[in-house]
């Protein structure tokens, strides 16, 4: 096991920067934002951002392909770029969210290009929680304040510093760096300690709610909890899980490029057709997919494993303070 | 072997176009390169998302059989902004491909039976690539019926075709307009009465249907009626589609995607999926 | 003044179809929306100054249903606004006015207290009493609320149907939303520039200005996202998160009553009021006119004069 003195932390990322593209979070007003690091950037390591850094691997928007329209020929340019990567600071929650884009993105039998590459080009650094905010449920979901499942190198919060411990071969290859040095027996019996410490309950069990879900798919349940939703975007924006998108195009001076943009299920066009038919016309219909999604049909699809990571942004930055996990403890108990 | 990235497109050439009713054209078109050309193998009832580039894409059954490969054929019915943008191109124009998309139809399971088809409007497009599939195929399938109906008789699709599959022996066309019009002589009547009326047996049948979301839904029930089971009908669905191939979240119905797991899909299908038609 | 709220909910609940009011949220530095349809339903209802969010939001997409809503002062005047423009109808509607002396800026909180780990809050005359697991903090109200509440003009509901407590004289005349806009304008403007690159940098376009607004009833089909015309590009630019809050801002010109819910509901904390508070000053110079505070005013841009006293014409 490793020591990093959390002062050695800016020459750290300053070597990185030399080959890498580092991203941390950082504190611009009262949000903490994911941005590249560069000199005199002090991280903001002990907060979990208020947005995950699901951009880095999955960006708001992209360029999927150009295309040179000169009279009448049309040439494509695929357009895939992927900078080796670090993000420096990302929660067990943040990594567990890219678990659930691989499932989709990299599926092997019809692999999403652009994901893959930075994917394989990203090494992800987690500091590890130990005290989880009041609106923190990850373990509740599968995961846990100190789950190391997606990442290649976690951080624990020491004294002075964190204990670093590498998962992956990515995570092995940047703990040869200097700043990295051995952990004395102290630091590992405070780790033990603090671990024992850090252990969070899962508030309720949610064993059998994709039945639940299906029994309760026609009921008023769905017009009740989603009353007061205003139909945004910022719980799928800031959800590490969701990853719906858009393609549109756009004219370019050379011909057109076509753009891949976060969209979210929420939305009131998210489905509307161009007859002007929209299969889930009102919020409870769309509320009803958004949680279908996350806790009946992926986990269907994907041997039980849920799209949320119970990270809590989603209830923090509902403008009108919608909590899932209200809605889950109505579920779980539907029909009894 | 590297796949290819699912969102490009093949770059393709309109050769024809040509003018079913005042809204729906057909286009015939041909990808440029010959080698993707070649290897652009699809089955009866796959889709395909049409590129403009600029403007967008959006998808449409192709519309040709996989034995007629001297071009794909799709038939673009005009509501949005891509169709509305399709329906200015001219042959020379190029356009963008990608696909096939989807499942298709389960033909090898529908070997030796009674087909029936059921179209309304634009929905004839699907059926018409599994119709012509099957009389190229003819001696695989039993008694073929085509029972085609449109709002109005300018409103059918494929005139020039109709005529010709009325004349042939190996194939029972009944046609029908919603209401009378002063040079129909055909007959009139909404296609899941004239269903009714025609009262099929659904002994050794397979029931393949397509039209608007409201005649799907009384065509089901019809059938039900009739006595159909549910592994007898066959439906082929519409969303909105972006990715096409199952990765984006929108055409979603429970836990299935309608442009990877479907548009195809039977009746004992769709009645394991939520009610979110 | 809870309770006679809650009397006055039971005595109209029956000819209502329901009435949105607040109640509990998720913690104790949060209250949320709640819809009450039945008496039992009615102690849940609260009023405290964490009740911040203005319900007047949910007015035009409950349409032809009659509802009651609790209403602050300034959420009145998003009430009388929707009236103004004959987006909503009186009959329809039932209000619940509550004087109100400022509400809860989180935001603010959050530099004083750890926002996230709060187990306790009460309050006494004029403070919050805060208490997190690690310390217990007493803080004056005035530190802590809106900025909008510190200087409002207008703290009892201009519209109701019930005035559930004594009206409260008003705090001023929106002097502090007001200095924020001349700290923005005694800027130059490549300073101005700098400043507004900076704050718009961050936002995610998730629309949650636009959709807690209760004047933005075209959400659904906003011009930001229309494809035919093309307006602005997806592309995750500066240029295009500012081209969308300039339009949002102008599209609200006349309309925007300054609740301040925009900046409220945005998860990147952009100061957008600020844009909006702006237009509203250029307003009540041009045409003497204020959004939402006088029933049966016809906003100015829906009117026409050949010639406009405060707006000089080029000399052709």
């Amino acid at each position: 096991m490793k020591f990093l003195k959390r002062e050695d932390i800016p020459g750290l990322l300053g070597r990185l920067s030399e080959r890498f593209r580092v991203y941390v979070p950082v504190k611009r007003a009262e949000v903490v934002l994911w941005r590249p690091w560069r000199e005199g950037v002090q991280p903001a390591l002990e907060h979990q951002g208020t947005e995950p850094p699901k951009a880095v691997l999955f960006p708001r928007s992209e360029t999927l392909l150009r295309f040179g329209c000169e009279r009448k020929e049309v040439q494509v340019e695929e357009t895939i770029e992927a900078p080796p990567t670090v993000i420096f600071g990302s929660r067990p929650c943040d990594a567990r969210g890219f678990l659930i884009y691989d499932r989709v993105f990299l599926d092997e039998g019809n692999p999403d290009p652009y994901y893959r590459a930075r994917r394989e080009a990203t090494t992800i650094v987690t500091v590890l929680c130990l005290d989880p905010e009041r609106t923190c449920f990850c373990s509740t979901v599968g995961g846990g304040p100190l789950d190391e499942e997606g990442s290649d190198l976690v951080l624990l919060p020491l004294e002075g510093g964190y204990l670093a411990k590498a998962l992956t071969p990515k995570g092995e290859a940047l703990l040869g760096d200097g700043a990295f040095v051995e952990a004395s027996e102290g630091q590992l019996s405070e780790a033990e300690r603090l671990r024992e410490r850090a252990k969070m309950e899962p508030l309720l069990e949610l064993d059998g709610i994709p039945e639940r879900f299906n029994e309760s798919f026609t009921s008023d349940l769905w017009e009740r909890v989603s009353q007061k939703c205003i139909s945004c975007g910022a719980c799928t924006f800031l959800c590490p899980t969701c990853y719906c998108f858009n393609i549109t195009d756009e004219r370019t001076p050379e011909g057109a490029e076509r753009l891949r943009n976060w969209d979210a299920c929420m939305f009131y066009h998210y489905t509307l057709e161009a007859s002007g038919h929209n299969p889930r016309p009102t919020k409870a219909e769309r509320y009803r997919n958004r949680i279908g999604h996350k806790f009946s049909y992926y986990p269907s699809l994907y041997e039980g494993l849920f799209a949320c990571c119970g990270c809590g942004r989603c209830i923090k930055s509902c403008p009108v303070s919608l909590d899932i996990r209200e809605v889950l403890r109505e579920l779980v108990s539907y029909g009894k | 072997m590297a796949s290819r990235n699912p969102f490009l497109p093949y770059i393709a050439t309109l050769k024809e176009v040509i003018e079913e009713t005042p809204t729906i054209k057909t286009f015939r078109v041909v990808i440029d390169d010959p080698a993707e050309r070649e290897a652009f193998r699809f089955e009866p009832g796959q889709v395909a998302q049409l590129s403009v580039f600029g403007v967008g894409e959006a998808t449409f059954v192709i519309n040709s059989p996989p034995t007629r490969t001297e071009y794909l054929q799709f038939s673009v019915m005009r509501v949005g902004e891509v169709t509305t943008k399709l329906h200015e191109l001219q042959p020379g124009d190029k356009i963008g491909v990608r696909g096939p998309l989807g499942n298709w139809f389960p033909y090898e399971d529908m070997k030796g039976k009674d087909i029936l088809f059921i179209g309304g409007g634009i929905g004839m497009a699907p059926l018409r690539t599994l119709l012509l599939f099957m009389l190229d195929n003819r001696s695989d399938y039993g008694h073929i019926t085509l029972l085609y109906g449109a709002r109005s008789p300018q409103d059918l699709c494929y005139k020039e075709e109709l005529k010709e599959w009325e004349r042939r022996e190996d194939l029972e066309l009944v046609l029908t307009v919603d209401r009378e019009f002063p040079d129909w002589e055909g007959r009139v009547g909404l296609v899941p009465n004239v269903l009714k009326e025609l009262a099929p047996s659904p002994e050794g049948k397979v029931a393949i249907t397509c039209g608007p979301p409201i005649m799907i839904r009384f065509t089901l029930q019809a059938l039900a009626e009739l006595g159909f089971g549910d592994d007898q009908v066959v439906t082929t669905l519409e969303r909105r589609m972006k990715c096409g191939v199952g990765l984006c979240g929108r055409c979603n119905i429970g836990p299935r995607y309608v442009c990877k797991d479907g548009p195809v899909f039977t009746l004992r299908q769709l009645k394991e999926l939520p009610p979110e038609l | 003044m809870i309770d006679k709220l809650k009397e006055a909910v039971r005595e109209h609940l029956e000819e209502l179809e329901l009435v949105i009011g607040y109640g509990e949220g998720y913690d104790p530095l949060h209250a949320t929306p709640i819809f009450v349809r039945r008496p039992e339903e009615v102690d849940r209802l609260l009023w405290n100054p964490l009740c911040v969010y203005n319900l007047a939001t949910y007015l035009y997409g409950l349409k032809g249903k009659k509802v009651g809503v609790v209403v602050k002062g300034c959420d009145s005047r998003s009430v009388l606004q929707l009236l103004n423009e004959g987006l909503i109808s009186r009959e329809e509607v039932f209000l619940f006015g509550l004087p109100c002396s400022g509400v809860l800026d989180l935001r603010k909180l959050a530099e004083r207290v750890d926002v996230g780990r709060v187990e306790e809050v009460s309050w006494q005359e004029g403070k919050i009493l805060v208490r997190t697991r690690e310390k217990e903090e007493t803080i004056p109200l005035e530190e802590v609320l809106q900025d909008r509440c510190l200087s409002c003009p207008y703290p009892t509901p201009l519209i109701y149907d019930v005035l559930l407590g004594d009206p409260l004289p008003p705090k001023g005349e929106n002097e502090a939303l007001l200095r924020q806009v001349k700290e923005l304008e005694e800027l130059t403007p490549p300073e101005r520039l700098r400043y507004w690159k900076e704050e718009l940098e961050r936002c995610i376009r998730c629309y949650a200005c636009r959709n807690a607004c209760p004047l933005c009833v075209c959400q659904d089909w906003c011009a930001a996202e229309a494809r035919d015309p093309h307006w602005i590009s997806m592309r995750d630019g500066v240029k295009e998160k500012w081209m969308w809050q300039v339009l949002h801002a102008l599209h609200l010109a006349g309309r925007c009553t300054g609740c301040g819910e925009c900046e409220r509901a945005c998860p990147m904390g952009i100061p957008l009021l600020r844009i909006r508070m702006k237009i509203n000053a250029e307003l009540r110079e041009l045409f003497d006119y204020e959004a939402g505070v006088k029933e049966g005013e016809r906003p100015p841009l829906l009117t026409y004069q050949v010639s406009e006293p405060k707006i000089e014409e080029p000399k052709w």
